[in-house]
């Protein structure tokens, strides 16, 4: 260790809810003896301003190069102490929190004594790790602004509109021989009480697109190959033939949804009278033609039969087993209903449904097909209608829920109201941005509530039915969201990274090629000879990779395993049979364990608690010398499932915790002494209670 | 500084819509009229369908919009006045006094600790949720200060035992206080951050966009509804919610307000009141009820599997993505979903248990059901601040009480005013998801307007 590393340890009473239980001159006192450490001051509330200065002042007065904060939370008061740090010329990396009010004052305040010392030695840890840090800083990769819109849909036409808007560059690159998507197929959207024609709708998004200069538009156009990340892609795209290739700097995917067809079901494909939804809506869009008469003559097409009854089936191939609700279904048959009864108000129509759900605007339609004479019946979940046809009539047997009665009814047209799949194309476009799709073929988004516009990897957006089916007005807003979303980087000229982040030492790799796959963040790319690289603006530090890699030749900045390991073996210096050491989460685990503290939930002083960003990190190396060591006990704790903010990393934690157990049984160490806990940030009780039951059980 | 905006409503759809345009590179003022931001979702205890901790995945973004340089966060504040003037809007906002020294308080509880009176939470009342007259709004709550009750500073309180409102001049007149408790500790505490003499401030700025994002409410039945007022074991889905939280009343105890033990029988009624008279029940489909139901079951069935758990429903809604097998999710742990709108209820007078009466819609039949605890399931109310915001913005709300959108289909979230965009809850019944949506689009369209 290089000689001239100067720590500086700065004791933060809180007002009394540290000093009324800690006796923080001791630990002072005792700071000052540790290894490479040149001051060490008690500050009544350290976070104020006034001491803020004080810190700084002892910091320059000393020459510190590294700063070791005991107080409350990283979780609530790192940012300030890194600011001040950087103010006073250190390189904000070389801080250390050591978290002795949640952990220690509020929590074991009945034992002063056993809580000094607890404090001892979590600033001991904290010098130890202080003294190995290296100096990091935020990373930055430049992105310039050309943004790839994939699907020329409502959503992917509104994001590129959005985008063009600010002066950026819009490239929409559309499947189809124009653009539109399933709003060349519809006629009304649903609850405008039929003011708007789609198609009026759809001429004037598309007349906008073609004068903004800044669009572009590419029509048959198929994506052949996507390379390299945010800032940075180069895209290789097939139109018409013909191959070009594309510099982009964001993506936003808008890939739309398509109609199941309900292939051998309701004999649909038998007879053409049975039809479904997107159907309908062209005959629809065929019989609106034919004037403003009073009453318009509804037939077939070809056959010219006449058409005086309707039937529609909701929910087909819909809340099953494999789909989910369509969403919307229920306010397209009512939509639909409505527009054949103002074309011919002596049709009489029937909407079979399970579940009617309708709400706000779309109850007010309902409302109006009811008035208009659609008359509504429900059949049991398990007991769809039957569709026979009997001497060319179409014929249905229903079993009515609330007449308790089977009816038998007949039909002159049969429309079946199918669910959506992804488009066609999710599968390349899935390969080609490596991301993810469900079993319904819709893509994953990063979060499904907070994360709803993005995947993991940064700068691919995603909006519209390309994630599940929605309506045309939260199509625009979507691909409106979506253009936030991609058009931050593109403003900002660039994405920042935290210098959390992971480093690879090339010489031991062994190109096994683990770390690139098990990445959530696509953050390590890998070239043609197999070795893998960093790209350090997308790594969210997790650690997974690091801990994961076979040859150990991924480190993790702030988190190398050097310095876990020697918070492990300061904590276990002494008496390490009464010590448990506990791996925590920075978010959930540590929230769990601050809430415990804000509680005042009293449990027993045993543990050692060692942050990491994501339980991921947790290695088998850093496990198993705790236990080398001796230590009573071993908890590895993250977030509840399924949340984890690193997409899954808990549980990996989760599986190498079980591998770790199997595997130290064979070294002859009790596996039951290694734990884990899955604790949100609101549960305090539930940390406490495992800090209280492991106690018990292995003390 | 005129290139800035101003998002009212500090939930969930403020705060995404506040990072965005943050991280966009625009100043944003984030204003919300409680004591701190977070909203609705920072009193769930999951959100559904994943069973995520509520403010597991929500105080990482809180914290975000505390540490964000472009976002200044305005609690306890009210939009009084906004003009527009050469097509930028002329704000005047109100910045109720909190009584303590933002920049000073640390959060660390002492006064709340020293703090005589308990009163009922206004929230949580009806499952045993207190606060202290000087309380933090909840653990996690951003900015982490304490906030002291105005009823206790202005006397009102002195009957419930409180410290001060005893005197001949009002707090208004002092510089320090030499009775009041939590004074008295926080000095303790070397801090003087309780300022039982502060004012409410005026405060007036420039910006160019306006995005409402004032968030939903729950209804509350009105009075004997479904025996509500009456009994004490039945509750709404929030005060449930609030029950099964680690962090409410009861710390995750899934307890009955009556007797404090263990329910092992309860129900729920979907669209509570929906349908009756006006003023009586909500009159459309809040849409999100339904997987409320279905998440409460489920974890109530994970605490303590043996539990009986029925839902009464009529329309299932289960309209988004992974909803429909969260709802067979539910039915697979056990939960008995019933086809029925309960027209009665009466209490048991020895057990308080409760029985409903009801319609099993698909036999037809006239039924009983004894459980211990019941939850109605009362639908989403808009705000009650839209009224006057509607005033102050001279913008319309719909016949509702929602915001009113001036072209739903060809532009999406603006008003009648160009410059003023609505998100989220402000518009209607909505989850989180797409309210996160709404924000960042609110978010593109506050920020690009010139």
């Amino acid at each position: 260790m290089s000689k001239d590393v100067r720590v500086g340890v700065f004791v933060c009473d809180c007002g009394t809810n540290i000093a009324g239980v800690v006796n923080v001159p001791e630990v002072v006192k005792y700071a000052k003896t540790l290894d490479h450490v040149v001051v060490a001051d008690e500050g009544k509330w350290s976070c104020s301003v006034d001491y803020i200065t004080k810190l700084q002042d002892l910091i320059k007065e000393n020459d510190v190069n590294r700063v070791v904060i005991a107080s409350c939370t990283p979780r609530t008061h790192e940012p300030l102490f890194k600011r001040a740090t950087k103010e006073a010329g250190v390189n904000p990396y070389l801080l250390e929190f050591v978290s002795i009010r949640e952990q220690v004052s509020w929590v074991h305040m009945k034992e002063p004594e056993i809580a000094t010392e607890k404090a001892k030695d979590l600033i001991k840890m904290g010098v130890v790790k202080a003294v190995l840090l290296e100096e990091s800083q935020e990373i930055q990769l430049p992105v310039k602004t050309d943004c790839m819109v994939i699907g020329g849909g409502t959503a992917g036409m509104n994001a590129a509109l959005h985008i063009a808007r600010q002066g950026f560059n819009a490239y929409i690159i559309e499947r189809e021989p124009k653009l539109g998507g399933l709003l060349n197929h519809i006629c009304f959207i649903s609850h405008d009480h039929h003011k708007i024609h789609a198609a009026k709708i759809l001429k004037k998004k598309i007349d906008e697109i073609g004068k903004h200069p800044n669009i572009k538009v590419y029509t048959n156009a198929q994506i052949e190959k996507v390379d390299g990340y945010i800032g940075n892609y180069t895209v290789t795209l097939k139109t018409n033939g013909k191959s070009q290739k594309l510099d982009i700097s964001t993506i936003i995917v808008a890939t739309g949804m398509k109609e199941i067809e309900p292939e051998g079901q309701f004999e649909y494909g038998n007879d053409q009278r049975i039809i479904t939804q997107l159907q309908l809506e062209k005959l629809i869009g065929m019989w609106n033609t034919q004037g403003e008469n009073e009453n318009v003559e509804l037939q077939i097409p070809n056959t010219k039969l006449p058409i005086k009854d309707i039937v529609f089936i909701n929910c087909v191939n819909s809340k099953n087993g494999s789909r989910g609700c369509c969403h919307v279904g229920c306010h397209n048959s009512v939509k639909n209903a409505i527009t054949l009864k103002k074309l011919n108000k002596d049709i009489r129509i029937h909407i079979l449904y399970r579940d009617l759900s309708m709400i706000k605007e779309e109850g007010e339609a309902l409302e109006e097909a009811k008035r208009l004479g659609v008359k509504f019946l429900r059949f049991p979940d398990d007991q769809y209608p039957e569709v026979k046809i009997e001497n060319g009539n179409l014929k249905l047997k229903v079993y009515d829920i609330l007449l308790g009665k089977e009816f038998e009814m007949s039909t002159d047209l049969l429309v079946l109201t199918t669910g959506f799949s992804g488009n066609e194309g999710v599968d390349e476009i899935k390969g080609h941005l490596k991301v993810s799709t469900n079993s319904e073929g819709f893509f994953q988004e990063s979060h499904v509530k907070l994360g709803p516009l993005e995947f993991p990897a940064d700068g691919i957006a995603l909006c519209g039915c390309a994630k599940t089916p929605i309506s045309f007005k939260e199509s625009c807003e979507e691909g409106m969201g979506a253009a936030m979303k991609a058009s931050i980087p593109m403003k900002n000229g660039y994405i920042e990274a935290e210098g959390i982040v992971a480093d690879i030492d090339l010489e031991d790799c062994n190109q096994c090629d683990l770390c690139s796959k098990r990445c959530p963040f696509n953050a390590i790319q890998v070239d043609d000879d197999k070795q893998p690289e960093v790209i350090k603006a997308l790594c969210k530090g997790c650690g997974l990779c690091s801990a994961d890699c076979p040859k150990e030749c991924i480190s993790i900045v702030h988190y190398t395993d050097e310095q876990i390991i020697a918070q492990v073996e300061t904590a276990l210096a002494e008496n390490p049979e009464k010590k448990i050491i506990g791996f925590v989460c920075h978010w959930c685990a540590l929230g769990g364990v601050d809430m415990a503290g804000v509680s005042r939930l009293q449990y027993p002083p045993n543990a050692r608690l060692i942050r990491v960003m994501c339980s991921a990190r947790v290695s088998m190396k850093m496990m198993l010398r705790a236990f080398e060591l001796g230590a009573a006990g071993v908890l590895v704790a993250g977030c509840e499932f399924p949340t984890c903010h690193y997409i899954s990393g808990n549980y990996a934690a989760e599986t190498r915790v079980k591998r770790a157990k199997r595997k130290f049984a064979k070294k002859g160490y009790d596996p039951d002494k290694l734990w884990n806990v899955w604790c949100s940030a609101a549960d305090g009780p539930k940390f406490a209670n495992t800090m209280r039951e492991m106690v018990k059980q292995l003390l | 500084m005129n290139d800035s905006i101003l998002v009212i409503g500090g939930g969930i759809a403020g705060i995404n819509c506040a990072l965005n345009a943050a991280k966009y590179g625009t100043k944003v003022y984030l204003v919300d009229d409680t004591a701190s931001i977070g909203g609705m979702m920072a009193r769930l205890d999951k959100t559904f369908p994943t069973n995520d901790c509520s403010i597991c995945i929500e105080a990482p973004q809180m914290f975000d919009v505390d540490n964000h340089e472009n976002i200044e966060i305005l609690t306890n504040t009210e939009v009084r006045k906004v003009k527009k003037v050469n097509g930028k809007f002329k704000v005047k906002l109100m910045k109720r006094a909190k009584y303590v020294d933002e920049e000073k308080c640390t959060g660390c509880g002492s006064c709340v600790e020293a703090c005589p009176v308990s009163i009922t939470d206004e929230m949580d009342g009806k499952v045993g949720g207190v606060r202290k007259l000087v309380s933090m709004p909840f653990p996690q709550a951003v900015p982490n200060v304490v906030s002291v009750d105005p009823q206790c500073r202005h006397g009102e309180m002195r009957k419930d035992g409180a410290c001060i409102g005893d005197c001949a001049v009002d707090c208004s007149q002092c510089r320090e206080c030499p009775i009041a408790l939590c004074v008295k500790a926080c000095e303790k505490e070397g801090k003087k951050a309780i300022t039982l003499w502060q004012a409410n401030k005026n405060l007036n700025f420039e910006v160019k966009s306006i995005v409402v994002a004032t968030g939903i409410t729950n209804a509350k039945p009105v009075g004997d509804l479904l025996g509500y007022d009456v009994y004490e074991n039945v509750i709404t889905n929030v005060q449930f919610e609030r029950l099964m939280n680690a962090g409410g009343p009861t710390a995750g105890e899934v307890i009955r307000p009556s007797d404090k033990k263990h329910a092992k029988k309860i129900a729920w009624i979907q669209c509570a009141g929906r349908g009756l008279a006006e003023g009586r029940g909500v009159p459309y489909c809040s849409k999100i009820c339904c997987m409320i139901a279905a998440k409460q079951t489920i974890i109530t069935k994970e605490h303590d599997p043996s539990v009986e758990t029925t839902i009464f429903y009529n329309d299932l809604k289960a309209y988004g993505k992974g909803f429909w097998s969260f709802y067979q999710k539910a039915v697979d742990n056990g939960v008995r979903y019933v086809r029925a709108r309960p027209y009665e209820v009466f209490e048991e007078p020895e057990s308080k248990n409760l029985t409903l009466q009801y319609e099993d819609l698909e036999t037809g039949k006239l039924l009983k059901k004894e459980v211990e605890l019941l939850v109605l399931s009362t639908g989403i109310i808009p705000n009650t601040r839209n009224k006057r915001l509607s005033k102050v913005l001279n913008i319309e709300l719909d016949h509702l009480g929602f915001f009113k959108e001036s072209d739903p289909l060809m532009s999406p979230l603006e008003t009648s005013i160009d410059g003023i965009y609505l998100c989220g809850g402000s518009m209607g019944p909505i989850d989180i998801a797409e309210s996160v949506v709404q924000a960042c689009a609110a978010a593109m369209k506050a920020v690009v307007r010139n």
